[in-house]
């Protein structure tokens, strides 16, 4: 029951999203400036600001999650060659 | 042709459309010009995110239990531990 929701809530962001910045930076040019529908947006530059900061943030996760796995491996693997070395 | 031939060389002919179309080369309205086309790869961006959660969301949302499965993993999860504990190995408590 909770995995279907999860799929549930999944789908409805999903569709949300595409909804939303579809018709912010495709639709929203050609709205006049006096519609009481740009209320609903907010100004276009953060159409691009918010996509940049998030692929800046989740490249910067994976590049440090990456190096850290990277440099423990490391480590275990001249701890190992310095071990076999003494023997 | 491999997958990986296939995916760059169609990568590659939208991106060299999407460059003639922001340089210039392709005439456009300059209201398109100045805000539509600059702005075209993000939207691809978000618009291929989306799609990948809308398919996972799915697939999360479709997959049925499978009771019989479920017991086969479950005896065949205890035959490996009893015939690895019998040679040995430490499988660990349940």
């Amino acid at each position: 029951m909770l995995d279907r929701l999860v799929g549930l809530t999944m789908l409805i962001a999903a569709s949300a999203v595409f909804l939303y910045y579809t018709i912010w930076t495709l639709f929203m040019p050609f709205v006049d400036e006096d519609h009481p529908l740009h209320t609903l947006f907010p100004p276009r530059v953060w159409a691009i600001r918010i996509p940049v900061i998030l692929i800046l943030l989740f490249t910067t996760v994976v590049g440090s999650f990456l190096s850290v796995v990277m440099i423990r491996s490391n480590r275990r693997k001249a701890l190992k060659a310095k071990a076999k070395k003494a023997n | 042709m491999t997958r990986a031939q296939q995916t760059i060389s169609i990568a590659l002919l939208l991106s060299s459309l999407y460059l003639a179309c922001f340089l210039g080369i392709v005439p456009f309205s300059p209201k398109i010009q100045d805000e539509i086309v600059p702005v075209i790869p993000f939207w691809a961006l978000v618009t291929f995110g989306a799609y990948l959660l809308f398919k996972l969301g799915y697939g999360v949302f479709t997959f049925n239990d499978v009771p019989e499965a479920h017991k086969e993993l479950m005896t065949q999860i205890q035959q490996a531990r009893t015939e690895l504990k019998a040679k040995g190995v430490d499988v660990g408590t349940d």
